[in-house]
């Protein structure tokens, strides 16, 4: 009717789609076109970054081998071969297997013969040569003793070694500090990886954090003008904190480019340098990665917004 | 008949210090409605120190300041963008971004002041305010472009696009010539006409005296004296520096 005023209220869904046009303008274009108009500041930033991801994938992909290693050093360490000595009677070694089979710490016990220990000897890097050196067998047979925890392989050595059907001088395989040696090493070398990767990173996060006080800085009046204005606090800090990701994402993409150019290459030998170490474990760590670099730099940023954008 | 508007701007016993050195001590004040006033001293008195604790850059060390109801002396952090909407800026140098046209940079502090602007009302009130300054044909030009005085009506169109029931402008016509400085003043005083309290930080003497307005006057800090409007032309030696 003419006259009437006719209450309505603002579309939702226009609010929303304003909202979200203005929000992408000034964040994330914003960001975008800032960040390729100062790529010249940004690129130490970035290269650091990128250094930081790609050492970060190939020590966390090197570390996952070792950790494979070590898995199936700790299972070979579990082996006990209990060498039979030539002369043995087999009463006794029937004595002594029943006796290891019925041990609650022992998991299994098998026999091998000496023909089947030089098969196997042959199969092992360096050892064909030893084999094929002498015309007669030089390899005992054994027992194989599977002990089911790692901490009793040296109280069964000292079971067996001196049984009269044990071989006096090769007796076990045991050694008591190969384990110890090679969980050392490996601790070595995760902290010496940490470490160097603490170091890295404290490097790019305080490049990407003078970076993005560069960025403030060379827009210090836009800066200012927006706070006066009364834009609020998560709109002046948001485009230098993406800014930030966007240099992390970039450097992730091209770690993620080289780890894929590296899985084309290289897929089906990996398992051979880097037991575990499959295309879909080199995918996952390159995503990874790329997560790593997204939040180390948007984070990096954040810090050197909080600390230099402070009104 | 006593005023019954509540103040847009009131301090209450303001001190403010800057390690030993007092820059506002036990200042007192209050400003209504669509007032029009002048704040002059000489240099290092406190001018700017009082208008940063109206936007909030910095806190007093004692007392209280309201503006337009909120506790500006103790204010979250997360609601100074809300107080800074109520209060319009404008300063010496115009702090205009000069990659944007005159239009831009007021619809700029629109869209970034509050984001439920649309890009069409921004522009249609953007022009609005530049109409209202007098720069109504020149929204597409950029700041290299424009005057000084031109420059500076820009930069009060952006001050009062978003509607704030204060204005604040520290030396206005600082670098502008004469006639520019009175064409200016007249502005301010057409925006205190429509309800805008205007407290405008000056040397100008000249200015001060022939406006008639109120006038704030800061030495050392203190609050000196505090002219009504009308009465303002024996305390002009004041405002000299």
């Amino acid at each position: 009717m003419a006259g009437d005023v006719v209450k309505a209220r603002f579309p939702r869904r226009l609010l929303i789609q304003i909202v979200a046009t203005n929000i992408f303008r000034y964040l994330f274009r914003g960001a975008a076109r800032n960040w390729f108009r100062n790529i010249g500041s940004a690129a130490p930033a970035l290269s650091s970054m990128t250094l930081l991801l790609l050492l970060s994938g190939l020590v966390g992909l090197v570390g996952f081998a070792l950790y494979n290693l070590e898995t199936i050093q700790s299972a070979e360490a579990s082996l006990l071969h209990v060498y039979v000595r030539d002369d043995a009677r087999a009463a006794d070694v029937d004595s002594l297997w029943d006796r290891l089979a019925a041990d609650p710490r022992i998991a299994s016990v098998t026999y091998t013969t000496r023909a089947e220990a030089l098969a196997r000897a042959q199969h092992m890097p360096g050892l064909p040569q030893l084999a094929s050196a002498t015309e007669s067998n030089p390899f005992p047979a054994s027992l194989d003793v599977r002990v089911k925890n790692i901490n009793d392989v040296a109280s069964i050595d000292r079971l067996v070694r001196y049984e009269i059907a044990v071989d006096p001088v090769y007796s076990t395989s045991y050694d008591r500090g190969a384990y110890q040696r090679i969980q050392a090493f490996l601790l070595g070398i995760a902290v010496a990886g940490l470490a160097f990767l603490g170091l890295l990173g404290f490097v790019a996060v305080t490049v990407t954090m003078n970076s993005i006080r560069a960025a403030i800085h060379s827009r210090r009046d836009e800066v200012t003008i927006m706070q006066l204005v009364g834009a609020p606090r998560w709109m002046v800090r948001g485009p230098f904190v993406i800014e930030g990701a966007i240099t992390g994402a970039v450097a992730g993409i091209v770690v993620f480019g080289l780890t894929a150019a590296g899985i084309a290459a290289a897929s089906t030998s990996f398992a051979q340098f880097a037991p575990g170490v499959t295309a879909a474990v080199a995918a996952f760590a390159a995503a990874l990665v790329f997560a790593t670099g997204l939040g180390l730099g948007s984070g990096s940023s954040l810090i050197s917004v909080r600390r230099h954008l402070e009104s | 008949m006593p005023s019954v508007l509540r103040p847009i701007l009131e301090f209450a016993g303001v001190t403010r210090a800057y390690g030993s050195r007092l820059a506002l001590d036990d200042v007192s004040l209050a400003l209504e409605p669509g007032e029009l006033a002048f704040l002059v001293g000489p240099s290092g008195a406190g001018k700017t120190t009082l208008l940063r604790l109206i936007n909030r850059e910095i806190r007093p060390s004692m007392g209280h300041v309201w503006v337009d109801g909120l506790a500006a002396h103790n204010i979250k952090a997360s609601r100074v963008s809300a107080l800074r909407r109520r209060v319009g800026v404008v300063f010496q140098d115009y702090k205009l971004l000069p990659r944007l046209t005159a239009m831009e940079n007021v619809a700029f502090a629109l869209q970034v002041g509050d984001l439920r602007v649309s890009d069409d009302e921004a522009k249609e009130r953007a022009l609005d305010a530049l109409e209202a300054v007098g720069l109504g044909d020149r929204g597409d030009s950029f700041p290299h472009q424009l005057s000084g005085g031109q420059q500076q009506r820009v930069a009060v169109a952006r001050a009062v696009v978003g509607q704030p029931p204060l204005l604040i402008a520290d030396e206005p016509t600082g670098n502008l010539d004469v006639d520019t400085s009175w064409e200016m003043m007249d502005l301010f005083a057409d925006i205190a006409a429509f309800g805008t309290t205007v407290l405008i930080a000056t040397h100008n003497v000249e200015i001060v005296r022939r406006f008639q307005r109120r006038v704030i006057t800061l030495v050392h800090g203190r609050l000196v004296r505090d002219q009504p409007a009308g009465r303002t032309g024996r305390m002009a030696w004041l405002a000299t520096s």
